[in-house]
């Protein structure tokens, strides 16, 4: 079982300046909605689920995006770049519970 | 109650308490919250004050294979700097609010895909938030036969 928090991000190796590219991620997270029982013990499991991820160019915020519990378990998510600057991404992600996790990335821009 | 005065005043203080809900109010541990809520909390605006568009394009499956994991890709020709927020919502979800998304123009393109939960068939809607103020929408119907959320 992976941790949670865990993010696996996919971005294209070699970007050429100019291109609008796809960056895919997936996060470990239970995503639980609050509604779902525990079979065992018939309580209700709590909610816990991620609340944003915001994503940072060179320290510049670009895009954030807020989710509640309706996003699936280990969720995915893919939006689309432009290949603007050579750099880093760094993408910070909460959840309700006060999980706090960072993920960077490098661009390599050429052109 | 001495005088007539006095029950006015009851009556009063009553109310009050009512109002400020102090009142015992019986009310569901999970209430469902409809579209018209959702969108009013989030948007600001109902579903009447929003056009739909053919510049927007979900692409979903018509009959999801599980209501857990639904895949949805939301696309849209609006240029990006136009463009200030998506917003995905599911009319019969416990709660219709799913995501949004912030764009800026290092964004390139409108373009956001997901995966979501459904409990129901139900119209899965995109929701575009111009900078102008206006809002912009698509939906597709999917077809769910057993549901994801709880």
């Amino acid at each position: 079982m992976a941790t949670i928090g865990r993010a696996i991000v996919r971005v294209p190796k070699r970007l050429k300046k100019g291109q609008i590219f796809k960056l895919q991620m997936v996060i470990i997270h239970p995503m639980e909605t609050g509604l779902r029982k525990d079979p065992k013990t018939g309580k209700k499991i709590p909610a816990h689920y991620i609340t944003h991820v915001d994503f940072y160019l060179n320290d510049k915020l670009v895009t954030k995006i807020n989710t509640s519990a309706g996003v699936s378990k280990n969720p995915y998510f893919a939006i689309k770049m432009k290949a603007v600057e050579s750099g880093t991404l760094k993408i910070v992600y909460e959840d309700n519970k006060g999980g706090k996790w960072e993920k960077t990335v490098n661009l390599v821009v050429e052109g | 109650m001495k005088t007539r005065r006095d029950f006015f005043k009851l009556a009063g203080v009553a109310a009050a308490g009512i109002m400020l809900g102090v009142a015992p109010v019986i009310s569901p541990a999970h209430a469902k919250i409809s579209l018209e809520e959702a969108l009013k909390k989030h948007l600001g605006v109902g579903l009447s004050a929003i056009k739909e568009s053919n510049q927007i394009k979900i692409k979903a499956p018509s009959i999801a294979e599980s209501g857990a994991n639904v895949p949805i890709q939301v696309s849209a020709t609006v240029p990006i700097e136009k463009v200030e927020a998506l917003y995905i919502f599911v009319d019969k979800n416990p709660n219709p609010f799913i995501a949004s998304v912030m764009f800026s123009p290092v964004n390139g393109e409108v373009f956001f895909a997901t995966r979501i939960k459904m409990g129901a068939t139900s119209p899965v809607r995109a929701i575009l938030k111009l900078k102008d103020g206006s809002y912009l929408m698509a939906y597709k119907e999917v077809k769910v036969t057993v549901g994801g959320c709880g």
